[in-house]
């Protein structure tokens, strides 16, 4: 897939030295899913991490385990392959991306949505560090305008938005610098669904949005 | 082989690590069709310690660090088959495989953490550093500006967030993410990626 926005540099860098809150992980996962070009820079984050820690100071290996290995290579390969599941990430069979589905299922129609506003409602996703959550934005539908006291990472699942950083469509991915302010909007006559994962609460403008954070679970 | 042995060599290794480079990654590839135990562990006497110190830097107790190396080792020896040589250094899928391990470990323990865990893909990423040499990579790094040093030491050693680095180091995100940035730029160049 063509995409036209990515994640920072800095943001794959930390995915790929796994040092990224989990919450933002799973979006930067999620866009690696159908973006060749930032799996290559992953790949080179991935790299450099374990050139560097193949460089620093050895933890001895005790006989015991030396020799049990050595014993355990003629065992025969019985079930070796439990390690994880297998799901299916064929999008005929869902429009949930395929990082997501052992989370959540297949298709977003399944969801239990919830209403935030009119013409928003949003899909919490557990996270440890920081929040995951799905949003969809009906077509013509302002978000409040918000600034950001930590990371904010959107990925486009469906549809499209624009806000003041431009057009952001199926696969694109908004790494919000934390002093910019942007006011997102569905601009497609099919709304738009996004996957948002932030570190640190935003930072609502006007009265009214204020008063209703608590309720947003921002 | 011959084409792989021409990427090697072309690399300015000193000897003895371009001998090293050139054994693991060829090791791998003949034991998929050897099987030979003893050859398999030189790989073992190489890597383990290694592992073992990289999994205890990720937080897993020497026990733990220990048994999660051993796994890692034998689904080496029973995956040699689907190493590629193309795709990533013997390292790389090394370190890959122990570090998948360990996320399933968390998986298990910590099933409030579901999010992190599903989200690294095992998949054969190519990177465009032909063969990272560690010793180049520790030259590269020291040759960057302290303060982008300094980022990446707390992104790769310590695993900290932008935004705890931003707190330690009482600077805005913003610039946090644009240090990142320069020094990741200048790593893959020095090592001979693309920018």
């Amino acid at each position: 897939m063509n995409c036209n926005h990515h994640p920072d540099d800095s943001t794959l860098l930390s995915y790929g030295a796994c040092s990224l809150p989990d919450a933002l992980s799973m979006v930067v996962a999620c866009h690696l899913a159908v973006c060749d070009h930032c799996h290559d820079k992953v790949a080179d984050a991935e790299q450099i991490g374990f050139g560097l820690m193949e460089q620093e100071p050895v933890k001895s290996i005790s006989k015991r385990s030396r020799d049990s290995m050595l014993a355990m290579l003629d065992e025969p390969v019985a079930e070796v392959c439990s390690e994880t599941p297998i799901i299916s990430d064929d999008l005929s069979d869902g429009d949930i991306p395929a990082p997501l589905r052992p989370m959540i299922g297949q298709w977003f129609s399944d969801l239990h949505w919830r209403t935030m506003a009119p013409g928003m409602k949003q899909f919490i996703l557990p996270a440890s560090q920081g929040k995951l959550r799905l949003l969809k934005i009906a077509p013509g539908t302002f978000m409040p305008s918000h600034g950001h006291s930590g990371s904010e990472l959107t990925l486009v699942l469906k549809g499209s938005y624009s806000d003041e950083l431009g057009r952001f469509s199926l696969g694109d991915v908004a790494d919000v610098d934390p002093d910019m302010s942007h006011q997102p909007v569905a601009d497609t006559h099919e709304g738009c669904i996004c996957l948002i994962a932030t570190d640190g609460p935003l930072r609502f403008k006007g009265l009214v949005p204020r008063l209703l954070q608590p309720f947003f679970q921002l | 082989m011959v084409h792989l042995r021409l990427v090697e060599t072309s690399m300015e290794f000193k000897p003895d690590q371009a001998a090293q480079k050139q054994d693991f990654r060829l090791i791998l590839v003949d034991l998929a069709k050897s099987r030979d135990k003893q050859l398999f562990m030189q790989l073992y006497d190489y890597f383990a310690p290694r592992l073992k110190s990289f999994l205890v830097r990720k937080g897993a107790n020497e026990e733990l660090a220990e048994e999660l190396v051993q796994e890692t080792l034998l689904s080496v020896w029973r995956k040699t088959a689907s190493y590629d040589p193309a795709k990533a250094t013997a390292s790389t899928w090394i370190f890959r495989i122990a570090r998948n391990l360990w996320i399933d470990r968390l998986r298990k323990e910590k099933p409030d953490m579901l999010s992190p865990l599903n989200s690294y893909p095992e998949a054969g990423y190519t990177p465009s550093m032909a063969a990272c040499d560690s010793g180049r990579l520790k030259d590269a790094l020291g040759a960057l500006p302290q303060q982008q040093a300094q980022l990446v030491y707390k992104v790769y050693y310590e695993g900290k967030s932008h935004r705890e680095i931003a707190e330690d180091m009482d600077m805005p995100i913003g610039s946090v993410k644009s240090g990142l940035r320069l020094a990741f730029d200048k790593l893959r160049v020095r090592i001979g990626g693309e920018s």
